[in-house]
Order: C-alpha cells, then sequence, then structure tokens
C-alpha cells in the first residue's frame, strides 16, 4: 500500500514540480485576471476613447428647432445605451466651410440640411469615427427627421409614438423547468463557452499527460523494474489517481484565479461598466430565470458529472497508453478520444440550438460527452434532474467496466513493445481469465 | 536458494521455454545461456512474477515469487530501463522506494556505491546527460541498491570498458561474498568463465547444456593440445582421432576427437627433437557454446 501512495505522489510531484506547470499557471493566472478585467486594463494603458468629443451642429432649418430635436435625442441615446464617451454638444452659427477649415481630431460637424418634406445630413470629422458612437449619431439624425416629417406632415406626435410603439407582453411558462427568461439562450450562448472549456481543455490534457507518463516509462523499459517491484494494477491505478488529482488541483488554480480575477474587478474594476463581462447583467439573469436558487443541486450534480468524466477519459487513457510502445502510436491511437471531447464541446454550447430534440438528450446520457452537455442541458432546461442521475449511473457503470476489463489490457499491454496489431491484441487480453 | 522446475511457457504456439529446471544455491553464481530469442528473458521474467502464466513451479527459499518477495530481489536489465529524464538521485531513490526502502538508507547506499563506481560527481545530473557506461552503472546500482537475496543481470557488462568490467566484477563477488544468488546472462563467454560455477546454456527454449561449468568443459570431449616445435603436420593428421591441426605464429594447435587420442600424439611427439612445449587444454566456454548451440540451432 505504501508503494502504491509512493506512486501517487512520485507522479503528481514530477508534473507539478516541473517548471512548465509553474510557467504555464502563471500565464493562465495572469491571463484569467487579465480577462476579466480587461475594460480595466484597456483603460490603464490609455487611448484616444477617454477624450472629449465635441459634436457641432449646423443646419438651415428655421421652421422647427431641429438642434434641440437632435440633441435631446442624442443625449437620451447615449444614456440609454450606457456609452462612455465624454462629448459636448453644441449648436453653430458658423457656416460649414470656416468649421471644416478649422476642424480639431476630437471634433465632429454635423450638418442638418432641409430636405423638401424632411431632412437630409452630413457628418465630416477628421478621422473615423467609434463606430457606437456614430451609431448613436446616426440613430439621433433618424429620430430628428421622423420629429421633422411629423411635423410638416401635421401628425401629432403622441399619436405617431401609439402607433409605433411596441406591444405590451406579459410572458409565463407554466413548466418549472424551463427558463423564463429567454435572454439566458444569449447567455448560454457566449458566457457558457468559456465556463466549460476548461472542463474540456483538462479532459484533453488528462488523456495526454497519462498517455505520454505511461508510453515514457515504456520507452525507456524503466517500466520493466516498476513492474517487477509493484502489480500492473497498482501502477494503473496509481497513473489514474494521479492524473485526476493533477487536474482537480489544476481546476482549483483556475478557479482561485477567477475568484481573484473578480475580487480585482470588485475593487478597481468597478468603473468600468462597458465590458463583454458584465458580471452583475449575468448575474441578474440568471437570478431571474432561477438558475440561481436551483445551484444547490446543479454545481454538485456538475462537479460529480465531471470528476466521473474525468475518470472515464483517464482510463481509457491508461488502457490505450498501455498497448502502444511510444507517444506517436499513441498519438495515433487516442485521436478518436479526442474527437469525441470536441464534438460534446461543440454539443454543449449549440445545445440552445436543439430544444426539445430526443437526440440531444439522449446524447447526454453518453460517457465522455455528458460531462459537458448534460450541465448545459440541465440550465437551459431542457433536460431535468433524473436525465442527469441517468448520466451520472452510466458513467459510473462505464467506470466499472473499464477497471474491470481495462485491468486485464493494462496486465497483457504494459510489458509489451510490440506496436503491431494493437485492437487485437486488446481483443485477446479481454478473453483471457 | 532459487528453484526452477519443468518450467513451460507458450506465447500462442510459440513454445519459448521448454520444460526448463535448474537450481542456484545462496552464493551461486548462474549462468544463463543461448542466442537471442532462445528464452533467457522470457525466463527471467518469469522469475521475476513479470509472467505468471506458465507450467511448472519457480520458488525462492521454498515460496513461490510473488510482489510480497520482489523486495529482496535486483534486477538489471538488458536494454537501459532508465528514467533518462530524472537525476541520478531521484532515479535511485524512485526505484530503491519500489524495493521498500527508505529514502535515507538508500541515499547512504547510492554515496556508498558512487564512491566504489567514482561517480559521486555524477550524482545530481541527468541521466540523460551520462555516457552509456555510466548509465550502465547507474542501472547497476539500481539494482543492488537493496542487497538483495537474489540478483538478477541480463547483459551486465554491455557499454563497459575493461577496467569498467574489473569494478563491476569486485562488487558482484563481494556480493556472493554476502550470500546473494546471482543469475546472468551474456553473450561474452569469458565473463561468463570468470564468474559462473554453473550454467545452463538454452537453445529454441530448451536446455541443450547444464551443470557445474569444470565439469562441463572436463565431459567435453573434444580438447586442444598445443605443440611448439617442428613437428610434421601431415604426420599429425593421419593419427587417428586427430580432427584438425592449426598452425599459428607461436604454435600448433592440434584439435583432438577425445582423451584417448592424446597418447597417440605424443608418441609422436616424443620423436621430435625440439619441443618446448605439450600441453592438452580444456576447451573454452566459448568453443563449447558455438559448437553445441551450432549444432542444436541448424536441427
Amino acid at each position: 500500500m505504501n508503494k502504491f501512495y509512493y506512486l501517487i505522489g512520485q507522479s503528481l510531484k514530477k508534473k507539478i514540480k516541473s517548471k512548465w506547470f509553474l510557467i504555464i499557471n502563471i500565464l493562465l493566472f495572469v491571463g484569467i485576471i487579465l480577462f476579466i478585467n480587461i475594460d480595466s486594463v484597456i483603460s490603464l494603458f490609455g487611448g484616444d476613447f477617454n477624450d472629449e468629443k465635441n459634436v457641432i451642429v449646423i443646419s438651415d432649418i428655421s421652421d422647427t428647432n431641429v438642434y434641440d430635436t437632435f440633441s435631446s435625442s442624442f443625449n437620451n441615446n447615449m444614456e440609454i445605451l450606457n456609452n462612455d464617451t465624454k462629448y459636448k454638444i453644441s449648436f453653430s452659427n458658423d457656416n460649414k466651410k470656416d468649421i471644416k477649415k478649422n476642424i480639431d481630431e476630437d471634433d465632429i460637424l454635423i450638418n442638418i440640411i432641409d430636405n423638401g418634406n424632411t431632412i437630409k445630413a452630413e457628418v465630416i470629422s477628421l478621422d473615423k469615427i467609434n463606430n457606437v458612437f456614430y451609431q448613436i449619431i446616426t440613430s439621433s439624425l433618424n429620430d430628428t427627421k421622423k420629429v421633422v416629417s411629423l411635423y410638416r406632415s401635421g401628425i401629432n406626435i403622441e399619436d405617431y409614438n401609439n402607433i409605433n410603439s411596441n406591444i405590451e407582453i406579459s410572458r409565463e411558462v407554466i413548466n418549472d423547468d424551463k427558463s423564463v427568461d429567454e435572454n439566458l439562450e444569449l447567455i448560454m450562448g457566449t458566457i457558457f463557452p468559456i465556463l466549460i472549456l476548461p472542463i474540456f481543455m483538462l479532459s484533453i490534457l488528462l488523456v495526454q499527460m497519462i498517455g505520454a507518463e505511461i508510453n515514457d516509462e515504456k520507452t525507456t523499459k524503466g517500466m520493466e523494474i516498476i513492474i517487477s517491484n509493484v502489480s500492473p494494477k497498482v501502477h494503473f491505478a496509481s497513473k489514474i489517481i494521479s492524473g485526476n488529482l493533477f487536474v482537480i488541483i489544476q481546476s482549483l488554480i483556475l478557479g482561485i484565479a477567477f475568484g481573484i480575477g473578480l475580487i480585482i474587478r470588485n475593487n478597481i474594476g468597478s468603473e468600468a461598466t462597458n465590458s463583454i463581462l458584465d458580471f452583475s447583467m449575468i448575474i441578474d439573469t440568471l437570478t431571474k430565470t432561477g438558475i440561481m436558487d436551483k445551484l444547490y443541486f446543479i454545481l454538485p450534480l456538475t462537479i460529480v458529472l465531471m470528476l466521473l468524466t474525468f475518470l472515464t477519459y483517464s482510463l481509457v487513457a491508461g488502457i490505450l497508453a498501455s498497448m502502444t510502445t511510444n507517444i506517436e502510436d499513441y498519438s495515433q491511437i487516442q485521436a478518436p478520444l479526442a474527437i469525441i471531447s470536441v464534438v460534446g464541446y461543440y454539443l454543449a454550447i449549440m445545445s440552445p440550438m436543439f430544444d426539445g430534440s430526443i437526440l440531444i438528450r439522449i446524447a447526454s446520457y453518453i460517457p465522455f460527452i455528458s460531462g459537458v452537455l448534460s450541465p448545459a442541458l440541465l440550465m437551459m432546461g431542457q433536460i431535468n434532474i433524473y436525465d442527469v442521475i441517468i448520466s451520472i449511473l452510466v458513467l459510473i457503470l462505464t467506470n466499472y467496466l473499464l477497471i474491470k476489463y481495462g485491468i486485464k489490457v493494462y496486465k497483457e499491454g504494459i510489458l509489451n513493445y510490440s506496436s503491431k496489431d494493437v485492437w487485437k491484441k486488446i481483443g485477446k487480453a479481454l478473453k483471457n481469465k | 536458494m532459487l528453484k526452477v522446475e519443468n518450467v513451460t511457457k507458450y506465447y500462442g504456439d510459440l513454445k519459448a521455454v521448454d520444460n526448463l529446471s535448474f537450481e542456484v544455491n545462496d552464493g551461486e553464481i548462474f549462468g544463463l545461456l543461448g542466442l537471442n530469442g532462445a528464452g533467457k528473458t522470457t525466463t527471467f521474467r518469469m522469475i521475476l512474477n513479470l509472467i505468471d502464466d506458465y507450467y511448472g513451479t519457480i520458488t525462492l527459499d521454498g515460496e513461490k515469487i510473488d510482489y510480497s518477495k520482489t523486495d529482496k530481489i535486483g534486477f538489471l536489465t538488458e536494454e537501459r530501463s532508465l528514467l533518462t529524464k530524472m537525476s541520478v538521485v531521484d532515479q535511485i531513490v524512485f526505484y530503491g522506494r519500489l524495493k521498500g526502502m527508505s529514502e535515507k538508507d538508500i541515499l547512504k547506499k547510492l554515496d556508498y556505491y558512487l564512491d566504489i563506481f567514482k561517480i559521486s560527481e555524477y550524482k545530481n545530473k541527468k541521466i540523460k546527460e551520462l555516457s552509456k557506461g555510466n548509465q550502465q552503472k547507474i542501472q547497476f546500482i539500481s539494482a543492488i541498491i537493496n542487497d538483495p537475496k537474489l540478483l538478477i543481470l541480463d547483459e551486465p557488462f554491455s557499454g563497459l570498458d575493461p577496467l569498467n568490467v574489473e569494478l563491476f566484477k569486485k562488487v558482484i563477488l563481494e556480493l556472493k561474498g554476502k550470500g546473494t544468488t546471482i543469475i546472468f546472462s551474456s553473450h561474452r563467454m569469458e565473463h561468463v568463465e570468470l564468474f559462473c560455477e554453473k550454467l545452463v546454456i538454452l537453445v529454441k527454449g530448451k536446455s541443450v547444456l547444464e551443470g557445474n561449468l569444470k565439469k562441463i568443459k572436463e565431459d567435453y570431449k573434444k580438447k586442444k593440445i598445443k605443440v611448439i616445435g617442428s613437428i610434421d603436420v601431415d604426420k599429425i593428421k593421419k593419427i587417428k582421432g586427430v580432427i584438425d591441426v592449426e598452425e599459428t605464429k607461436i604454435e600448433y594447435i592440434i584439435t583432438i576427437k577425445d582423451d584417448s587420442v592424446v597418447k597417440k600424439v605424443f608418441d609422436y611427439i616424443k620423436t621430435v627433437d625440439d619441443i618446448t612445449k605439450f600441453v592438452v587444454e580444456l576447451p573454452s566456454l566459448n568453443e563449447i557454446f558455438v559448437s553445441i548451440v551450432g549444432d542444436k540451432y541448424d536441427e
């Protein structure tokens, strides 16, 4: 038993003490923290995005106050879209030619021109205008055009707004399992791929790591000495356990980096609200959809699924590695495993498209992909807790069978140095008593 | 004592080892000889319990060898079995711990053996940075670090120069003196002759010659007579029982069929005036090996 624990510790120590582990984790740590605080980082380095824009409006229209209409709409749009760009808006009586001659890089000249029953406009600037800011100008000009046109056509603005306003909808979903807010699909489409990416990457890492370690010992014939001192069963178990412990440690490190990133964001990055990662909005949506209330079972189930899936991958990786003699052969033989993993990842991120599909529900029971697919479907409300329990039971059964028959294959293959007829050898090993 | 009794191993339809039996007493050095593919490595693997699906029995001190006994066994593989990315000290600690030793004992023994093999300065170097000969020394140290009761050496002198062979020889004889049972295989018959008291020669998994080395040599009928003097080669060749006469720069080597021919040759030699040397020599192990294995291999 001491040798078993020693092998686990030795294997784990070898991985964790390597300089690559340290370098990669420092990079990951820094990368995650920077990613979470990307808006603050961009602001920190400065740039012209904080310079005050000077919006100058000129117009030849006299029957209505187009400047008031335009500036009011512009201010509203800036507020609605939560745009941080600093600006100053003013009306000028100077002519276009004079303003153009002295135009500065932060100046934007808007010339609103009479066009029969309606208006048209010119937008003049020294350089390209930020896309969002330009959209706000366009939208405000459209609003102004609408007001001028309605006035000139004798239509009351309130009547027009009533006709044009959106219908009021009261939304109710009777099935408690289903998400109440369709915005969740948007969140799942953007945030979920980021969240499950580490699981996917760690599965691939686990397969590669176990294969490389076993093949390293086989290639150097060190395996002869190891297996003459510990049984193949003990060796197999030590590799699987150390590999899984490693990915758990790696997951925790990623989690800690994510947590530190959030803490930093809350403390120093709170002013930056124009981020793609607007956590308050995400948490708000998750709360509204009821997912936050269900986290007490979604989270443990996801962790159990994840751990069982890691175990499945590592068992198959260990079995395949025992039958190969070098890392090149192993890379070829483990390719289907990597493909299955990629399929699972894509199915999970595309899950909002498969609402109600029986096929996708059955796919969520399949080992290897259930680890990422089941939690995704559960959060989307496409499957329920019983489906996840089925996935877990299928994984437990798969792992049991892999251990039972995998040890036979491992024992047969671990001291076999022929790379010929690998599948035939596996078949033969399975038939052995 | 190691006892191998009627051991047979099949790989599919191929009989890799065929009804092999031998005994090695404590403090004895035993040679397991044969061409490549003769079944030597399979036999070693069966002794080490790396292969357990064989017929017959293998016991160490009367008990079947399993993982509870392997701490008492040392094994040096024919090919390098070192994890080359490790440092020397890490490698020996790793294998030593797998033998159930404490790290403190391993480090103490490691320092002792590194000193004996004159490679103390490589203690913290990576295995891959060492020369082939020094790697072989590390591999040897890893096999004996636990003071084994049974030591299996598969081609131990591979990659070693004559000075290092002497160092190995010294340590092997020290272990023998401590009562270690040693089995080794080698293609170099002069090394086998140096150490082994007993041996077995395998051809296609079957024992074709076994027993005490001295007795094997004595019992081997073909002998050589070495002569210096002006002899008539044609006359010698005509003596019944003389197989061949070879002339070297120094002497004549007369190969005879058996001991009965010695007197006939001597009777002729007595007639020659300037004879300064007449020696009847036992055959070398190499000659016996080539003769027996060659004959059996052709069958």
